[in-house]
């Protein structure tokens, strides 16, 4: 309501200079928004003031859901609701059967493509068009709260995603439309925010155990320098695999004789509420019951112990690994800082202090912490901090190699190299006439080709035919900012760029992301009218609240009895309408709340609160 | 945009002497300086081009100090630019006294698994693979800075086959720590 609501004294200065920006936490099992206002960050609550999104999406008949409302699907329409779909970014179909247990989903070979997609009312769709509309959903709430439009996003993703979860996660935001300024590492989005916070300087650990991915990063800090020494994990080790595996307890417990994709999902959803409780409690009930089949048991905290120890024996591996290759020892360290929600629980404080030998600092909000980093970088590459010091060094987190003769992979790039960074290396032909030529290019730590992970075969073309030995390639590879790699090539001796032809191992074409972003603009009107009443509900209420507030502080200084009770109507009618009317009737309706209460404004103006009011809000004037 | 001059030498780059004993807080500061002009962080609203000049000269400056951060690549990046062509795949080491030395300690490093403490036995392989390292840098220097660059390049190549051994035991070194659960 134009009138009532002036605009808050930073925006309206200069209003053109600032842009709006919003770090996002795509995670496993929540997700969350973030952004700088006023000098400060914070994560960004929707209108029921939550902050975790749940990430879970529903196919229904008609709409999509998104968040807790998709969540509570879960149990109903298990096929049709997908969630740890961060699982199956930038996976191959043979890596499906592997994570089958804990996806009990409906996948569909493609032929064309080499994306597993999972069939629902909303078609056979990939992980990356369920994240975009996970990333649709945090951006549009950002949007609402700060205001306007998105100027740019940073987006987190673990450490140790490889080149083709990178990838995917980029075209998921591309898809949902989003100017992604940088990847950011979570455990190195979590030391900014930890950094900042607390103005700490030194070596800290970032131990990460998300829902379904674990991180762990050694930094040092120094003066607003974020200097990533190494970094290590397990990109599927986390919180699902703790439900999987009390799930499987629960299973062993009870006698059921068949157990399909409804129950299944009931035993995982059982297996995580008891997990959570047991972080409080000491013991927790657990209650099964589905058609004929039921069962009811207990399970106690040395019980959970027991089914998720060797879950945190397997992240301590990557630890070692990460102190070896950062070259320090445990005493080197000033802090451990934890993140992800896995880690509230008691066992992994308990080990992971063990470990390190000092008891970890968690004084900052596990689930929070990465997206409030993201949002710090994210309105400092806005430009909004054009003073910042701030800098944050990363490194590639798994070596790239190329296949040599023998099925063995040569290390290009090692592990824990800063980025961005290239390497260029010659190849020579070996056979009279040879025109072409092609490069397998891999990322992993293993000797054998086939235990790493495939990236992309390069077909490099169109080269003169020259004796053997005679033409000299020479292939550039890439690595940017954002752990994303690229290669180019070159003839040496003629200076010509060569044709490449890429062939990515896992992910979507160039052209098949064009379809599906043309496709969307078919959807693009469903989704304006979805967003313009979204933007319509949002006004209703803050009208409504601006309004309530009001006659509050000086209604009945102000206003007659019959005048409220005309603005009281009003309010009363647009409060009833906020769920099922339209957006053009909640923009009536809102307009003639202003109308009615134009009066009750001028007065207000004109009485001694209008220099008060100036550059406030009224809930701020009444204090 | 400020631009770097890809021609000079990484020692030039980081405003250091061209020796094998280089101050490694300078290099370490100096690459921190670099980046702070250069990372594509401060380039991401800026034109196509110059976030392509930015990538470039940032992953110059990235590759610039891992080559004289490890002391292997350095030694191997200084005769380079002495004008030698290296190529790891046919150089080998024709000194048997070295080759058997090498043998020698990896048959230790395999008897470690059945040590009764294989933990210090692989701290002993350390520290006498470290004092090697030493040695070879030594060599290195003086060989360099006599002019004896073929001689140089042998030394470099121990130094590699050092180094490879190293990583090896720490790989172990891992493994035990595991199954011993330190």
């Amino acid at each position: 309501m134009a009138l009532l609501q002036i605009s808050e004294p930073g925006q309206s200065a200069a209003p053109h200079q600032h842009r709006y920006a919003a770090g996002i936490d795509l995670g496993t099992t929540n997700s969350l928004v973030a952004s700088v206002r006023n000098g400060i960050a914070d994560t960004l609550a929707d209108t029921d003031g939550l902050h975790l999104l749940p990430s879970v999406v529903h196919y229904g008949d008609a709409a999509i859901l998104v968040g807790q409302a998709a969540q509570q699907m879960q149990s109903s329409d298990p096929l049709n609701t997908l969630s740890s779909i961060k699982r199956l970014m930038g996976r191959g179909t043979e890596d499906v059967s592997r994570l089958g247990e804990v996806l009990p989903y409906d996948f569909v070979a493609d032929v064309d493509s080499n994306v597993p997609r999972i069939q629902t009312r909303g078609g056979n769709l990939s992980a990356i068009e369920v994240s975009a509309e996970i990333l649709k959903t945090l951006a549009l709430l950002a949007e609402q709260t700060l205001g306007g439009e998105l100027s740019g996003v940073v987006i987190t993703v673990p450490a140790y995603f490889d080149d083709a979860q990178r990838q995917a996660t980029r075209d998921a935001a591309k898809l949902a439309r989003l100017n992604v300024y940088r990847l950011l590492n979570e455990p190195t989005a979590a030391a900014v925010a930890y950094g900042l916070e607390q103005n700490n300087d030194g070596v800290i650990a970032v131990y990460d155990l998300g829902g379904g991915t674990f991180d762990i990063s050694i930094l040092r800090l120094n003066k607003g320098v974020f200097e990533v020494l190494a970094t290590g994990g397990d990109s599927s080790l986390g919180g699902d695999d703790m439900d999987t595996a009390i799930g499987e307890w629960i299973i062993s417990q009870a006698s059921f004789k068949d157990i399909d994709a409804q129950l299944s999902r009931q035993i995982l959803m059982a297996a995580r509420a008891a997990k959570e409780s047991l972080t409080s409690l000491e013991k927790a009930e657990i209650t099964i019951q589905q058609g004929d089949q039921h069962w009811r048991g207990g399970i106690d905290r040395a019980q959970l112990d027991e089914l998720i120890q060797p879950l945190v024996k397997k992240s301590l591996m990557p630890c070692r690994r990460v102190l070896r290759d950062a070259n320090i020892s445990k005493q080197d360290i000033d802090e451990v800082v934890l993140v992800g929600g896995a880690t509230r629980m008691a066992l992994v404080r308990r080990m992971v202090g063990e470990f390190f030998q000092r008891s970890p600092m968690c004084d900052l909000d596990p689930d929070r912490v990465v997206a409030i980093g993201a949002a710090i970088q994210a309105d400092v590459l806005a430009g909004n901090k054009p003073d910042s010091e701030m800098l944050l060094l990363d490194v590639l987190p798994l070596s790239l190699g190329i296949e040599t003769m023998g099925g063995l992979s040569e290390k290009i790039i090692p592990r824990n190299t800063p980025i961005p960074v290239a390497k260029a290396q010659e190849f020579t032909t070996f056979k009279d006439g040879q025109t072409s030529m092609s490069i397998h290019v891999v990322q992993g730590e293993r000797e054998l080709i086939s235990d790493c992970r495939s990236l992309a075969r390069f077909e490099l073309r169109g080269f003169p035919p020259k004796n053997a030995g005679a033409t000299r390639i020479r292939v550039t590879y890439q690595v940017d900012a954002d752990g994303l790699m690229s290669v180019r090539a070159e003839e040496t001796t003629s200076g010509i760029a060569a044709d490449i032809v890429v062939k990515p191992s896992y992910g979507l074409t160039d052209g098949e992301i064009e379809t599906m972003l043309r496709e969307s603009m078919d959807h693009a009107q469903d989704d304006v009218a979805a967003r313009m009443l979204k933007e319509q509900q949002v006004e209703a209420k803050r009208v409504i609240e601006a309004i309530d507030a009001a006659l509050i502080y000086d209604g009945d200084d102000l206003l007659s009895k019959t005048e409220i009770s005309k603005i009281r109507q009003v309010r009363d009618q647009l409060e009833q309408d906020i769920e099922v009317a339209c957006a053009d009737r909640l923009k009536k309706l809102i307009k003639s709340m202003e109308q009615v209460s134009e009066t009750y404004v001028a007065r207000r103006m004109n009485t001694s609160v209008k220099a008060a009011l100036a550059g406030k809000q009224i809930d701020e004037v009444k204090l | 945009m400020q631009t770097l001059d890809l021609k000079q030498s990484y020692f030039e780059l980081f405003g250091l002497d061209l020796k094998f004993d280089i101050d490694l807080k300078q290099l370490h500061s100096e690459q921190q300086r670099l980046q702070a002009i250069f990372h594509p962080d401060r380039f991401v609203r800026a034109s196509d081009q110059e976030k392509r000049l930015s990538v470039q000269q940032a992953s110059w400056v990235n590759e610039g100090y891992e080559s004289l951060l490890n002391p292997v690549k350095r030694a191997r990046y200084m005769l380079q630019l002495s004008g030698l062509e290296l190529n790891d795949e046919s150089e080998t080491t024709s000194d048997t006294g070295f080759l058997m030395e090498q043998i020698a300690i990896r048959e230790e490093i395999d008897e470690c698994h059945s040590n009764a403490d294989p933990l210090s036995c692989c701290e002993h392989i350390a520290v006498r693979l470290r004092s090697k390292a030493d040695q070879f840098g030594a060599e290195f220097v003086a060989s360099f800075s006599q002019g004896a660059l073929d001689e140089a390049r042998l030394t470099s190549r121990k130094m590699q086959f050092v180094a490879r051994i190293m990583d090896q035991l720490m790989d172990l070194q891992i493994e035990l720590e595991e199954e011993l659960e330190i």
